[in-house]
């Protein structure tokens, strides 16, 4: 049985078809909150909000997008609820990652060149680096970044999961890109100079 | 500097495959004369890539647990049995 027709049995109130819907996507909710909090606590009020909202609300969907895409779409809003107290870091403007781009701290000055990362940075170190810049990142731009490289959604399918448009998403996603290759860069910077 | 602030918005399109044609030749003679976005290229690239590389965060068997019933409870008041 395939996603559309699961869907509409759910719909009519076949809980074994919602829970096959389940079983897709729990782990993917799963670890969306918990690349964004950092944290197994948020992480399981972010999946649990999210299934009972998708039970409250599944005949309301009338599947103008995939079943996943309303599904992140209902996720991103329970992240929003939950982290509306908690400031996050802006990201400063493309241009600015430049080198020499206003506050981009490289001065005129050639980029560092990372040769193989992995000698420089074990993975679970990586691992903490990435994690750790992502939570700190305001959502607006981590959200679609693991949307899109993570979970391997189209470009589309996140605008339409953030009711954003295409342009405004490319961009949220590139500055997220951007500013974990400009972390990394610097972690990888002092490992080599450590060694020297 | 001017030219790579013009292709800087392009750039992740040009690394994930997803720019046309003409675009796509205009930033490769632009990379060609220019080591720092031949840099930013490639960082970019292994940026994903170690993102992609990172272990997934396994959804403990309790939490797991602890969601169906809760779901269980929610489609009964809406639906009646499950």
């Amino acid at each position: 049985m395939n996603e559309k027709e699961l869907v509409k049995k759910a719909q009519s109130g076949d809980f074994e078809a919602f829970s096959r819907l389940i079983e897709k996507y729990k782990n993917k909710i799963y670890n969306l909150g918990f690349k964004l909090s950092g944290n197994r606590h948020d992480a399981e009020d972010i999946l649990q909000e999210t299934f009972l909202k998708a039970v409250d609300n599944i005949d309301k969907f009338r599947g103008e997008s995939s079943f996943g895409t309303w599904l992140y779409a209902i996720a991103v809003n329970a992240v929003n609820a939950l982290h509306q107290s908690k400031k996050k870091a802006e990201l400063k403007p493309i241009e600015d990652f430049l080198p020499g781009g206003h506050g981009s701290g490289d001065g005129a000055k050639e980029l560092f060149e990372w040769g193989d990362p992995h000698e420089l940075l074990e993975q679970k170190e990586l691992n903490r680096v990435i994690d750790d810049t992502l939570a700190e990142m305001s959502d607006k731009y981590s959200v679609p970044f693991i949307l899109r490289y993570y979970e391997d959604l189209s470009v589309k399918e996140v605008a339409d999961s953030m009711n954003l448009s295409v342009a405004a998403t490319k961009s949220r996603i590139l500055r997220a890109r951007l500013a974990l290759r400009e972390r990394l860069s610097e972690v990888f910077k002092e490992k080599a100079n450590e060694r020297v | 500097m001017s030219e790579c602030k013009k292709h800087i918005q392009s750039i992740a399109d040009y690394i994930d495959g997803e720019l046309g044609p003409e675009l796509c030749s205009e930033i490769e003679e632009h990379l060609k004369g220019c080591k720092n976005c031949r840099l930013m290229v490639d960082t970019l690239r292994q940026t994903v890539i170690l993102c992609k590389d990172g272990e997934r965060e396994e959804l403990p068997e309790s939490i797991s647990s602890k969601l169906n019933e809760a779901i269980k409870r929610r489609w009964e008041k809406k639906f009646g049995k499950a």
